[in-house]
């Protein structure tokens, strides 16, 4: 008997320890959460009343080809900037910790994009993609319409979308680097293999925990890429850089169709669920995190 | 990152869902503080005055003013009524009234004010504002119509006189009587100081525009159709793009950007409106087609002498279009009584007469609006340009009906690629029309 209440009262002093951040995880994401999938078969307006709909708001964004073309965007925005970026950051975390003069001082440089506030870095890089005036056309000599033209869009957005993260991943690479004990290195060196054997061999299989982290969570911020599509092409020019995120805020808020946007918010995530699963399997069966 | 657009976003949606769960706060008594919200700065500092003079008359009452860029305005105001935390008083626009008339969220000023007080105020706005018979806003400020602002020293500098400019017309085979390419093509310049009418002009090094020809509602492509004998829209608010006068209006104005070159790039000017007003600012375009609203703008922000001559005239003559813009009470507000007293002091001589004593509007009030002419005969601006062509004169209906904003929103993105010629103009018309009109009977 006592050892029962005993065991309740723990359980109880336990959730009272959670209870803030589980009032916040309540509050903050699984209300919203609810609401979000209640108003996807709402139709909502904002000045309206509200009128249930039932499945309709579903059937007409599945059945939507422009939504499946966000789709396609948002996929192939992710796959131009991961790539680059996760490589960039690996060889800028590679050479930063080298320990050649000013490391310390560059790895400041690199990450104060990742710090400004996106939107203002939107406004100061269409200024210098302007094709009249613009800083870069000015650079080259060229009269080129950088984000009007759809096949340069997209490319330029996710430019913008790498310098600005780059540094930020890096610092990951950074401290998953120092992780890697030196005589591993060492050992490799002794055994004859030259620097890109080591480097591809035991610093790359290390460096899984780390890779896996940044993957998941580049892939995340790719699809969810708001601000500087935002700032510098509206979605456009036809439909380009159209990407998921900016579609449903569209929808909400300049088409003011909710209903519509909760439901493209609800496939956002269930396709980023899907995602990130599938990585995860993946990499379980290759992340050794025990280093010897 | 750090995603602040979404997060301003899901925090507008979280406090209109909440709103539905709560209700308001409950009304006090005794002094009351009402909230008045617009997008104009300039206008904003003339509202603070006219309500410190109302608080004077009425020391209970006391209205403050909130200013939210154009740019959210609406987007703002929007998530904003929903999640109940609007202000008891807002500026508004013809064409997105409507919507919020029909979902009751203003008040209706016939029934507040009385149906006799219209009188006093400029009857293109009363009309613009009326629906059904009813009158939704209380007219605030008029647009007069549309003219040309024109740099005089870059008019001299390719050798014309302001006789030259004064009377321009335009047709839309280029014919002898098209002066308005002509002059255009002599004002514009490139790098190697060749103007658009000389061989060997190099469009990509435009260093001097002469017209300000782009993808503008209200001062350019409007008047050109109606200029045209064309339409935009139909009574019930369904679109007209594909009218062949229309299209011909169009093809025009794209003709002087891609291929005469005597206006700037569409790719410069579709997403950043107010390009031409700061090349026109910078000494950089020559003629200027604009409203009353950029009076003030171009006033004291240009040093070079300047002047405004009227629209150029089109094959059915000069046709402009007039907007005015409206104050009108939240209908959720929880002090209808003291919203009432506001609205009826600025829509006073006394009231009104703030705003048009900056030269920033045109006071709505007809009474008031002769402290906005003694401003700018005081500066030497001579405005009848502005409204000798709308005097007594056809013009062409501003945009209506209760779903214009998603039709504009719809349609855009296809006049954004007939302004850069990278679509024809008449495939480019049929797909906006047909992109407006969804949204118009099936955007429900």
């Amino acid at each position: 008997m006592s050892r029962r209440s005993g065991r309740a009262g723990e359980a109880l002093a336990g959730y009272a320890m959670l209870a803030p951040s589980l009032f916040g995880l309540l509050a903050f994401l699984a209300v919203p959460i609810g609401v979000v999938v209640w108003l996807s078969f709402q139709n909502w307006d904002l000045i309206a009343p509200l009128r249930p709909v039932g499945l309709a708001n579903w059937r007409d964004v599945l059945t939507d080809p422009d939504f499946g073309h966000a789709l396609l965007v948002t996929a192939l925005f992710a796959l131009m900037v991961v790539p680059v970026q996760t490589a960039l950051a690996l060889l800028l975390a590679v050479l930063l910790t080298r320990g050649l003069p000013g490391s310390a001082l560059f790895r400041v440089i690199y990450v104060i994009p990742w710090v400004c506030a996106p939107l203002a870095l939107g406004l100061v890089w269409k200024w210098i993609f302007a094709p009249s005036y613009g800083a870069l056309n000015a650079v080259l000599g060229t009269h080129t319409a950088w984000l009007t033209e759809p096949a340069l869009a997209l490319p330029a957005i996710a430019a913008v979308t790498i310098w600005s993260q780059v540094g930020y991943v890096t610092l990951f690479f950074i401290a998953g680097l120092s992780q890697i004990p030196d005589h591993l290195l060492e050992a490799a060196r002794v055994d004859g293999a030259g620097p890109v054997r080591v480097f591809f061999s035991i610093t790359l299989p290390l460096l899984r925990p780390t890779m896996f982290f940044v993957l998941v969570t580049s892939v995340i911020s790719a699809f969810q890429v708001f601000d500087t599509v935002y700032a510098l092409t509206q979605g456009g020019p036809q439909g380009a850089t159209d990407v998921v995120a900016y579609a449903i805020y569209h929808e909400a808020f300049t088409a003011f169709d909710l209903g519509h946007a909760a439901v493209m918010a609800l496939v956002l995530f269930a396709v980023l669920v899907v995602v990130t699963l599938a990585q995860q399997l993946y990499f379980r069966r290759r992340i050794s995190y025990e280093i010897g | 990152m750090p995603r602040l657009r979404a997060l301003v976003a899901t925090a507008a949606l979280l406090a209109a869902a909440g709103a539905l769960l709560t209700g308001c706060s409950p009304a006090s008594s005794g002094a009351t503080t009402l909230t008045f919200r617009t997008w104009d700065e300039n206008a904003a500092k003339a509202y603070r005055q006219s309500f410190a003079a109302l608080h004077k008359k009425d020391p209970d009452l006391t209205v403050k003013v909130d200013v939210v860029p154009w740019a959210d305005y609406f987007t703002k105001l929007r998530t904003d009524l929903a999640g109940g935390s609007a202000d008891d008083l807002f500026w508004m626009n013809a064409q997105n009234y409507s919507e919020y008339a029909k979902n009751g969220a203003l008040v209706d000023v016939d029934k507040a004010l009385g149906t006799s007080a219209k009188k006093a105020w400029a009857p293109q706005v009363v009309d613009q504002f009326t629906q059904d018979g009813t009158l939704w806003g209380v007219p605030q400020t008029s647009d007069g119509g549309i003219a040309v602002y024109y740099n005089k020293e870059l008019v001299q500098q390719a050798g014309l006189t302001e006789a030259d400019i004064a009377k321009l017309t335009w047709s839309p085979d280029h014919g002898a009587d098209d002066t308005l390419l002509k002059v255009a093509q002599k004002l514009t310049k490139d790098s190697n100081g060749k103007t658009a009418d000389q061989p060997g002009f190099d469009a990509d090094k435009t260093v001097q525009w002469g017209y300000s020809a782009a993808q503008d509602l209200q001062a350019i492509y409007l008047p050109f159709i109606g200029s045209n004998g064309g339409t935009f829209q139909k009574s019930d608010g369904t679109f007209t793009f594909t009218d062949p006068k229309t299209e011909q209006a169009f093809q025009y104005l794209v003709d002087l950007i891609n291929e005469f070159h005597v206006a700037p790039s569409a790719a410069d000017t579709n997403s950043d409106g107010d390009f031409t007003l700061n090349q026109f600012q910078q000494g950089k375009i020559a003629l200027f087609q604009s409203g009353l609203y950029n009076l003030s703008n171009v006033a004291d922000n240009v040093k070079f002498s300047w002047g405004v001559v009227s629209l150029p005239a089109g094959p059915a003559g000069a046709v402009s279009v007039t907007n005015g813009v409206s104050v009108v009470g939240n209908a959720k507000s929880t002090h209808q009584k003291q919203v009432a007293e506001v609205l009826k002091w600025l829509g006073s001589e006394k009231g009104n007469a703030y705003i048009g004593s900056s030269g920033a509007n045109l006071p709505a009030v007809l009474d008031a609006q002769q402290v906005y002419f003694d401003h700018w005969k005081k500066a030497g601006v001579d405005v009848s340009p502005f409204f000798d062509v709308i005097d007594d004169k056809p013009t062409i209906p501003a945009p209506v009906g209760a779903h214009f904003s998603d039709a504009s929103t719809a349609f855009k993105p296809y006049l954004d690629e007939v302004f850069l010629g990278r679509t024809s103009v008449k495939k480019g018309l049929e797909q906006a029309q047909k992109a407006a009109n969804k949204a118009v009977t099936g955007g429900d």
